[in-house]
């Protein structure tokens, strides 16, 4: 707005060059070093502004209403003087009628004002409203709020209006990244007790199970190749492992010696005699049995034992 | 590896090799189904297989011991039940035990609760269990026993498991208990939440707490989970999810990885109170040193780079700054989302050097199994549409020739856009090998697809190889809007389709092919332009059949177009005609 009404004088002013000469050239300058000094004073307000806003916002919520048309007359009141000089300057200057230009100046620059002004508290009005969607209870929430609804507002202005980004770039930038920028402060970091980790569910749950077997599924991906394909089989135990283990799948417990050495257990047999011999005739078979178990032989022994023992009597009499 | 081979499920048969992207899904599902129904028959019929003859014994290939071996009503038989997964029976049993006055022990009936919450209240065979799980990595473990393989696209997206019904076992069961501890109220909320009753599950954690109960943290995950439904304001989410995160610090349970997702997803649908909110979350997780996970990363992205008003591309950037680090375990079901929701941040940003990086990240240890086949399919698509759009021809041909078929089926919309890419660096005489891709893939019915490529090709003259390859190409076209077989419905034929295979017809120097499409014109009562005839008549003249070009004449006559008059004398300028054919 400054850069146009500047155009709107410099084009005021490269009008009169027709007529005139050099004294407008010096005009055109004085007018242009005005406008430099308006546009800081306009900078140094709108900070004043901002930060007042910001303590309006945080104390009462109807404020800033009442105090924005007060502003924008003062500020018409404190920037005007200066212009109104040069505007009036430049229409002594002009040949023709002094006061219709004065005033057609006059007007324009109001203009400008006016509009400025108006979207100046068009940003104020944003704020405002998501404020008071956000029920304030105490200060510090609302601080953040501000803060929040600052940041939101500047989405909307940013393709209205560049009057806030300079400020609040470097801000948004920082709360774009990963890296730095603000926690919630809900949570403090546990320090590891181990008896709470004893405390926990003893038996995993159904929910526990069906989540672990979907993380799972996940990244079971079919194989890609051969030797994937293999890995899966071997894991699943369709493919034996490699080394080859004779031993898989049998649980024996027993040495080899105890299979074939089982004349310890003949000692509830007569040394001599028929009997002796069938029974070490039963344990040299019962050694070359690989399909027996330790104890199904000790049983087997046993077994003739307790039927000797039963058939004694008929035995004698041979 | 081969880059141009095809996936090694589908190494078998050079023939049974998928062609598109629909065949290879189907393939790969009735592989699965195929072994389903393999075991589906081991299951049923275990009376066949009860000989083990394999030493030492391969037990997942042999029947599984499913019955129950307690009998009669006790409550070691109802735990044996809930233990199998029964969940009629086990009610069943439940309802006798209690109506005998059989004390159940605290335990039994939660883990009763568990099973009833979890199911949702529905039996859980096997088929249903696999319904119920999200889209499983494996292609076709959907596939049901029963069902052909085909009837598999049918089913699409379903809902995740069943609906809570009002009053149902579980909430039953609840209300009747002597006496309830945490866990049953947890559980009731979880379950809830699963099925989609949220705001039931919001009342029995007012419950839980009025019974002064402490909530564990899965409990929690699933109430911050069902915050979208709960309320409908991004503010009031917001308020709602940081109470939640309160009574956890009350309650002094800590929050976990999934905590933080849960927050995030929630977060999706919050806005810009999302924007504002996701980076203070991924802070308060570091500070926790809780590793994100890849799901954490797609929430991100999710919330940031939504609809039309993209930033800047910081964030995706150091997002791929963590993930090409390390190779990643999956930790949330959610995780295989990330790739494809990074990939397409990468197209709506334009930016191709950024997709390159996510492929790099994606070849990092464990990280491509993320990706399922149909995951990966959507995947290279997109990746392949930015080449298309952003690289030079030479590495969109050489990416187009090694990944097609390979690592992906290419859709319409590729073909579209590397018509136009090829269009762009002015190589159309590769048209008839992508034409003949597009046979492969089965798009010769898609209007869009010929559309394109016949405007392509007719626009403008090229030399004589490549006219007559075209010219072979509109012929195929031509075969294609006929009527072919009893089942398929015959194409329409538009003006301009008809118009452009006249004039490659034409340029090729074919008349009788040219005139006969001509004679469409009539049937399908459209107008031909004014460039076809003349290319018509060129064509008439360089084959010398005057004939032809009276033909011609005669039609726009009978058409009544307003150029049949120039027609006419051109015809009469340019060809020796003789007496009568005047």
């Amino acid at each position: 707005k400054s850069t146009a009404s500047k155009d709107s004088t410099t084009e005021g002013a490269s009008k009169r060059q027709e007529g005139t000469a050099g004294t407008p050239k010096q005009k055109l300058l004085e007018i242009i070093g005005n406008m430099k000094v308006e546009v800081s004073y306009r900078k140094k307000l709108q900070e004043l502004k901002a930060s007042e806003s910001k303590k309006q916002a945080m104390n009462r919520l109807e404020g800033p209403n009442g105090e924005g048309p007060q502003r924008t007359t003062e500020d018409l009141q404190r920037l005007n003087p200066e212009l109104v000089k040069a505007a009036s300057a430049v229409a002594s200057s002009l040949p023709l009628n002094k006061k219709q230009t004065e005033s057609e100046l006059l007007a324009q620059l109001r203009r400008h004002e006016e509009t400025t002004d108006k979207q100046r508290r068009v940003g104020t009005v944003n704020i405002r409203n998501v404020i008071s969607e956000m029920t304030v209870k105490r200060q510090s929430p609302a601080q953040r709020g501000v803060r929040i609804s600052r940041r939101i507002s500047l989405e909307f202005d940013e393709d209205g209006q560049r009057l806030r980004p300079e400020r609040f770039s470097s801000q948004s930038f920082d709360s774009r990244s990963l890296k730095e920028g603000k926690r919630l402060n809900i949570f403090t970091k546990a320090s590891t007790e181990p008896e709470r980790a004893l405390e926990t569910v003893s038996s995993p749950t159904i929910w526990d199970l069906e989540f672990a077997k979907e993380i799972a599924a996940l990244t079971a991906q079919p194989p890609r190749n051969g030797f994937e394909e293999m890995i899966q089989w071997t894991k699943e135990g369709i493919l034996w492992e490699f080394p080859i283990d004779n031993e898989v799948g049998m649980d024996d417990d027993a040495e080899f010696h105890e299979h074939i050495f089982l004349e310890k257990h003949l000692e509830g047999f007569p040394k001599e005699g028929p009997i002796r011999h069938f029974m070490e005739l039963v344990i040299c078979g019962l050694s070359k049995n690989p399909y027996l178990s330790v104890k199904q032989k000790i049983e087997h022994i046993e077994w003739f034992e307790k039927y000797f023992e039963e058939k004694k009597e008929f035995l004698q009499e041979i | 590896q081969d880059p141009t081979a095809a996936h090694y499920m589908f190494q078998d048969d050079p023939f049974l090799m998928p062609r598109n992207a629909a065949n290879s899904r189907l393939y790969s599902l009735s592989k699965e189904s195929g072994k389903n129904a393999a075991k589906y028959i081991i299951k049923n019929f275990p009376q066949y297989f009860d000989k083990t003859l394999a030493d030492p014994n391969v037990p997942c290939l042999m029947p599984e011991t499913f019955t129950p071996q307690t009998e009669g009503v006790s409550e070691e038989a109802l735990k044996e039940r809930i233990h199998l997964r029964r969940v009629k029976e086990s009610v069943d049993l439940f309802d006798q035990l209690v109506q005998a006055g059989t004390p159940l022990s605290l335990e039994t009936t939660n883990s009763l609760l568990d099973l009833l919450c979890f199911c949702g209240d529905e039996e859980s065979t096997s088929e249903k269990e696999e319904e119920s799980k999200e889209d499983l990595e494996e292609p076709g473990v959907n596939a049901s026993e029963q069902k052909a393989p085909r009837r598999q696209f049918q089913r699409g997206l379903q809902s995740s498991g069943p609906r809570w019904r009002e009053n149902n076992h579980a909430e039953r069961i609840f209300k009747i208990m002597p006496e309830r501890n945490a866990h049953s109220y947890c559980t009731m909320i979880r379950g809830m939440v699963k099925h989609g009753a949220a705001s039931k599950a919001y009342d029995m954690y007012i419950d839980l707490l009025n019974e002064r109960h402490k909530a564990d943290v899965h409990t929690f995950n699933a109430l911050i989970r069902a915050v979208p439904y709960l309320k409908e304001r991004f503010i009031e989410r917001w308020e709602l999810v940081k109470d939640f995160l309160t009574h956890m610090t009350q309650q002094e349970v800590q929050p976990n990885l999934l905590t933080f997702n849960a927050i995030l997803k929630t977060l999706r649908r919050c806005g810009v109170v999302g924007r504002s909110m996701a980076l203070l979350v991924i802070k308060e997780m570091e500070a926790l040193d809780i590793e994100p996970s890849l799901a954490t990363y797609d929430h991100l992205l999710s919330i940031f780079y939504r609809g039309i008003d993209l930033p800047r591309s910081g964030i995706v950037s150091e997002v791929l700054d963590e993930v090409e680090k390390r190779s990643f375990t999956p930790q949330d079901p959610d995780d295989a989302n990330f790739f494809s929701t990074a990939m397409q941040v990468c197209c709506d940003l334009k930016d191709v050097k950024l997709a390159y990086r996510l492929n790099n990240a994606m070849e990092v240890g464990d990280n491509w199994k993320f990706l399922d086949v149909d995951r990966l399919n959507g995947y290279w698509s997109k990746f392949f549409s930015l080449l298309c759009m952003m690289e030079q021809i030479e590495f969109v041909l050489k990416w187009y020739k090694e990944m097609s078929f390979s690592f992906f089926y290419p859709t319409p919309k590729n073909i579209l856009d590397l018509l136009q890419a090829l269009d762009a660096a002015s190589q159309l005489e590769v048209i008839p090998s992508v034409w003949d891709d597009v046979k492969q893939l089965g798009f010769t019915r898609r209007h869009e697809v010929l559309e394109e490529f016949l405007s392509l090709m007719s626009r403008d003259q090229h030399p004589e190889e490549i006219q007559l390859a075209f010219a072979k190409c509109a012929e195929d076209i031509r075969a294609a809007h006929e009527p072919a077989g009893r089942e398929q419905v015959p194409l329409e034929w538009t003006g301009s389709a008809l118009g452009s295979v006249v004039v490659l017809f034409s340029r090729a120097g074919r008349t009788q092919d040219a005139w006969n499409m001509m004679e469409h014109f009539q049937k399908t009562n459209r107008i031909p332009t004014e460039k076809v005839m003349d290319e018509f008549l060129n064509c008439a003249k360089q084959t010398n059949c005057p004939e032809e070009a009276i033909k011609l004449v005669k039609l726009a006559a009978s058409l009544g177009l307003p150029s049949s008059q120039r027609l006419k004398s051109r015809t009469e300028e340019e060809f020796e005609l003789s007496e009568t054919q005047k």
